[in-house]
């Protein structure tokens, strides 16, 4: 079977663009409709050709959205820090706490080991609303209910199993005898996991530490229940803009697209930095 | 059947900032019925050039030849190749037996006159591994299971067997009862076979001629006795050998060579084959060819090593130490004053610059 | 500064990898750990280094008990297998690394790092991460590593094996120069005889989780204490051939493959099921006729020619190694010099003298009665 390499190449191209359409296409139509108003994206038929407006990132930003109704305050700015913070917070604890769990897992055997970090694990397995009503009973009669301190708390069954594995690999795939080479030449197990172990693990915690602060940012549910106005990040603000008048998708669409913008910046930082520290590389000798 | 590669190219990433030449301009020609090796060091080249011809990898640049037809564009199972993975790739599911057997049922049964039962047993016995044809690869050892991909291999009426370090996890005690073996039944069966190998040790027993390949570039191709007696430079002169060729860094005079350190080696040889006196040059012998004891030269003894067989003497020469290799024990202490002496047929002369060879013995390389 | 190893007990799970082994290493002496890959070599390096936990036993450096140190604790300098760089630091920083561990001043790092990098000819390449390093120069960093904290002991795990052959040789002429310069207790694991025939001054063969010799290299090569560990030493490796002695004058009488020997063994081995060992460098191949055009016969060569088919002659380094197929189908290699004689039918002779007889039940050898020890120069 003679193949050309004509054809395959038109084929394999024509698949690649069919996929990234359809990926592509809703974030597309999302940053198309941010620069609409509201009579513009409930038009009948659609238009592709539009005249740009900025005014739903205008109000967004000034915090004063103008409706048929009339003004209304809206708190996309400090939903938005609100995100940063506990995005950042439960990321950073979760490295704290586990960074160190997933080396020892990695390294060491110990009696239940496995069933620890199995448990941990199936924390990602529930679902979140059957922990919901008695973690927010719990939290009012403590006082963590709509803190800051209970939210990042809450978002560790979010960010700490996934740290704790995925670094874990890592850990596993390294060899050993790079550590004990460390250890041989006299420094202390302390020394060994901070200067060795880690740098070398380095491209999988921040892979991790990306995937995790993706996680919580997009969390919505436990932000929901457990949060009030002023505490809610932007997942859940954006349900101010199903108003009494009306929906306004506009608000919605720039609101979504201004808050997809930290994490893709982050995501296309940490890619970078995530290649140059693969290529690290001879750790295997 | 006969293999050819003209001009043979791979070259991995080619649009990007640094693109890899695997191999380069590679033109090979394997004759009906010879056992070729490919040999060098990890990242020569030999892994990339099998995978092109058993179809693995797109050729770059240049044609492969076999048995007459052209096959770089064929898909792997329609070149008539069978292949001995480094990586065994048995099967999982099916037994040892099975697993040997698979290959001769997809090609529709054997060639008229020998059924496919008594072909595995004959294989599997030649390789000693009868006892475990009812066993899954999973149960058994990395030895075990590169014999099973081995025999596989060699159990098939390929056109072309291509074996890719298929002895690296055999015991030393069965690898060389092993290479005899394969390779008596190989010349009884009239295959041709190309071997892939980092082991000089198994090219050397196994292949009637041996490709050396460094950086992507052949280097020589010949009979291992001609990459012995007349390599044509310096990197395949050292590499080749255990221990490799002695080289020593010299400087033509008149009717001969002085060693750097003072000591003068008198060459007889036709002054047209030697470069202008005052030239840079490399001097080489083999550690087998010197002969220890008396001779034109003496140095002092840094080491003598006794190995059961053989013993291995270092000399130093001013900073440059000499190997020699002697198949009695040597009486020379640590430290002795020994003579040696070589003949001039295995005296060595290469490019200081190029490490291209100049001279094997007193004839022009 | 010596190395001591007492009743050295280690276990993964319920198997016992190292089966009390105790071991004696003198200040200076390269002691070789020799056995087949999976044989607990590394393992018994790691239990002495203290990342290994031993079940049970001591090691002693210097007299003094460590079994109960860390690992940086010890004053021990190693070299991995796998070379084990710091692939984020520089050549030079992996080199330093035992000494800023000692917290040595930062003048006298740069000094000495120098000098074992320039005794191992690896200063050009000092700033270079390991991954811009070649295999021989990761290797030679590595040993940097393991000698410039000048340690009391040096333990080596097959530092030689991921190098090409060229570099082994290399490493190999070099390497007993630089252990004698370091003084230390040295134990150098390889599951290649002959570079533990090169380096060791004696060799410890570890064989099923204990050390079944220690001894020095011609002892275990030439009087090895049981099958086991004579079918580890030499390429190509021993035959072995089943047999029943008979006791006649003069020793031994032994029938194998068609040979007929008298060994100047131990009686007490007649009637017994042993196994004849025969180096293949022991044996020699000429033609049928008595012609002699073929090789040579060594001095001490018994029995009649045995007729033989050359299966296959293949050249190992300078030598031809023949597999050869006697009466009844047996196999057998010989490695000679010089070319076989071809096309005609040919006989093999043994050495009677460097035979060896093992008792086929126990593996043990059976011993020579006064055997003549060859003189070692």
């Amino acid at each position: 079977m003679e193949r050309s390499d004509t054809i395959w190449r038109v084929l394999r191209g024509l698949a690649l663009t069919l996929v990234i359409i359809f990926f592509l296409f809703p974030i597309f139509w999302i940053l198309l409709m941010s620069f609409e108003t509201n009579e513009q994206v409930l038009a009948i038929p659609p238009k592709l050709f539009i005249h740009p407006t900025l005014m739903n990132y205008v109000a967004l930003l000034s915090g004063k959205l103008q409706t048929a109704a009339g003004a209304l305050d809206i708190t996309f700015m400090r939903n938005l820090w609100n995100s940063v913070l506990l995005s950042v917070c439960s990321v950073a604890l979760s490295l704290v706490l586990g960074v160190p769990a997933a080396y020892a897992f990695a390294r060491f055997r110990f009696r239940g080991g496995e069933d620890i970090a199995f448990t941990l694990l199936s924390f990602r397995f529930a679902p979140p609303l059957l922990v919901l009503l008695p973690l927010s009973l719990y939290f009012q009669d403590i006082g963590l209910a709509n803190t800051y301190i209970g939210l990042i708390w809450v978002y560790q069954l979010i960010c700490l199993p996934l740290i704790l594995w995925i670094v874990r690999g890592y850990f596993e795939d390294a060899s050993p005898d790079v550590e004990y080479a460390y250890r041989v030449d006299g420094h202390s197990w302390w020394r060994a996991f901070t200067r060795i172990a880690i740098p070398l693990a380095g491209p999988g915690i921040a892979a991790a530490a990306l995937l995790s602060f993706i996680f919580a940012w997009n969390n919505f549910v436990f932000a929901l229940v457990l949060a009030s106005a002023d505490k809610q990040p932007v997942t859940v603000g954006a349900l101010a803009f199903v108003t009494a008048s009306g929906i306004q998708y506009g608000q919605i669409a720039a609101a979504i697209v201004l808050s997809i913008l930290p994490t893709l910046a982050l995501a296309l930082y940490a890619q970078r930095w995530l290649v140059e520290g693969l290529s690290l590389g001879a750790v295997k000798g | 059947m006969s293999l050819v590669l003209q001009h043979v190219s791979k070259t991995y990433n080619p649009r990007s900032a640094h693109p890899v030449r695997a191999v380069r301009d590679l033109d090979l020609d394997v004759p009906d019925g010879d056992i070729i090796a490919l040999l060098g060091s990890s990242g020569c080249g030999k892994t990339s050039t099998l995978r092109m011809v058993a179809g693995f990898e797109d050729v770059s640049e240049g044609t492969i030849t076999l048995a007459g037809k052209r096959i770089d564009r064929l898909a792997p199972a329609r070149r008539g190749v069978a292949m001995a993975f480094e990586g065994y790739a048995l099967y999982p599911p099916l037994n040892v037996e099975e697993n040997i057997g698979f290959g001769l049922a997809r090609e529709g049964g054997l060639r008229r006159g020998t059924d496919t039962r008594k072909r595995v047993h004959e294989v599997a016995d030649l390789l000693e591994i009868g006892p475990i044809l009812d066993r899954r690869p999973a149960g058994l050892s990395g030895g075990q299971q590169q014999r099973a991909s081995l025999a596989r291999a060699l159990a098939r009426d390929a056109d072309l067997h291509l074996l890719d370090e298929p002895m690296g996890q055999l015991e030393p005690q069965l690898r060389a009862v092993l290479r005899g073996r394969v390779k008596a039944l190989i010349k009884a069966r009239g295959l041709t076979a190309v071997l892939v190998t980092h082991d000089q040790t198994e090219a050397n027993a196994m292949a009637d001629r041996i490709a050396v390949m460094e950086g992507g570039v052949l280097q020589q191709y010949g009979p291992p006795g001609e990459l012995r007696d007349r390599p044509v430079n310096l990197f395949v002169a050292t590499f080749l050998g255990e221990p490799p060729m002695n080289a020593l860094p010299a400087t033509v005079q008149p009717g001969g060579l002085r060693l750097e350190d003072g000591e003068g080696v008198h060459l007889d040889v036709p002054p047209s084959a030697l470069p202008p006196v005052g030239s840079k040059v490399v001097f080489g012998v083999r550690p087998h060819r010197i002969t220890l004891g008396q001779g034109r030269l003496h140095a002092t003894v840094t080491s003598n090593q006794w190995l059961g067989d053989q013993a291995h003497v270092a000399m130093e020469l001013g900073d440059r130490l000499i190997v020699a290799v002697a198949h009695q024990r040597v009486a020379a202490a640590v430290g002795s004053r020994l003579d040696f002496d070589f003949r001039e047929a295995d005296a060595h002369v290469f490019d200081a610059e190029s490490g291209r060879a100049l001279l094997h013995g007193n004839q022009p390389a | 500064m010596s190395l001591t190893i007492r009743n050295l007990h280690v276990a993964f799970r319920r198997n016992l990898v190292l089966d009390d082994v105790s071991l004696d290493v003198a200040p200076g002496e390269t002691l070789v750990l020799f056995g087949p890959s999976g044989v607990g070599k590394t393992v018994l390096l790691r239990a002495i280094a203290g990342v290994e936990p031993a079940a049970r036993g001591q090691v002693l450096i210097d007299g003094r008990d460590v079994s109960a140190l860390g690992p940086d604790r010890r004053d021990l300098g190693m070299a991995f297998q796998n070379f084990a760089l710091y692939p984020h630091l520089a050549a030079r920083e992996n080199i330093a690394s035992p000494l800023r561990a000692r917290g040595v001043a930062s003048a006298e790092i740069e000094a000495r790092v120098g000098r074992v990098a320039e005794l191992l000819r690896i200063s050009h390449v000092l700033d270079h991460p390991p991954r811009a390093l070649s295999n021989g120069q990761k290797q030679r960093t590595a040993l940097a590593r393991a000698l410039v904290g000048q340690p009391r002991v040096l333990l080596l795990d097959d530092p030689l094996r991921n190098v090409d052959a060229k570099l082994r040789y290399e490493m190999r002429l070099e390497l007993p120069r630089l252990l004698r310069a370091a003084e230390a207790a040295t134990i150098y694991v390889t599951q290649d005889y002959r570079e533990a025939m090169a380096l060791g001054d004696r060799i410890a063969v570890l064989h099923r989780a204990a050390i079944a010799q220690c001894d020095i290299p011609e002892a275990v090569y030439d009087a090895p204490v049981s099958v086991n560990v004579a079918r580890l030493f030499g390429d190509p490796p021993l035959n072995l051939l089943p047999c029943r002695p008979v006791a006649e004058a003069g020793g031994l009488r032994v029938e194998a493959a068609g040979l007929r020997l008298l060994l100047p063994a131990a009686r007490e081995a007649a009637g017994r099921d042993c196994l004849l060992g025969l180096r293949p460098e022991t044996i020699t191949v000429s033609r049928a006729a008595g012609g002699g055009a073929g090789t040579v016969r060594p001095a001490g060569a018994g029995g009649a020619g045995v007729p033989v088919e050359i299966v296959a002659a293949t050249p190992l380094h300078e030598r031809m190694v023949l597999l050869l197929r006697a009466a009844g189908g047996v196999e057998l290699l010989a490695s000679v010099l010089g070319e076989p004689p071809q096309g005609v039918p040919v006989v093999l002779q043994a050495d009677e003298q460097r035979a060896l007889l093992f008792d086929a039940e126990s593996g043990a050898r059976i011993p020579h009665v006064a055997r003549t020890l060859e003189v070692v120069a």
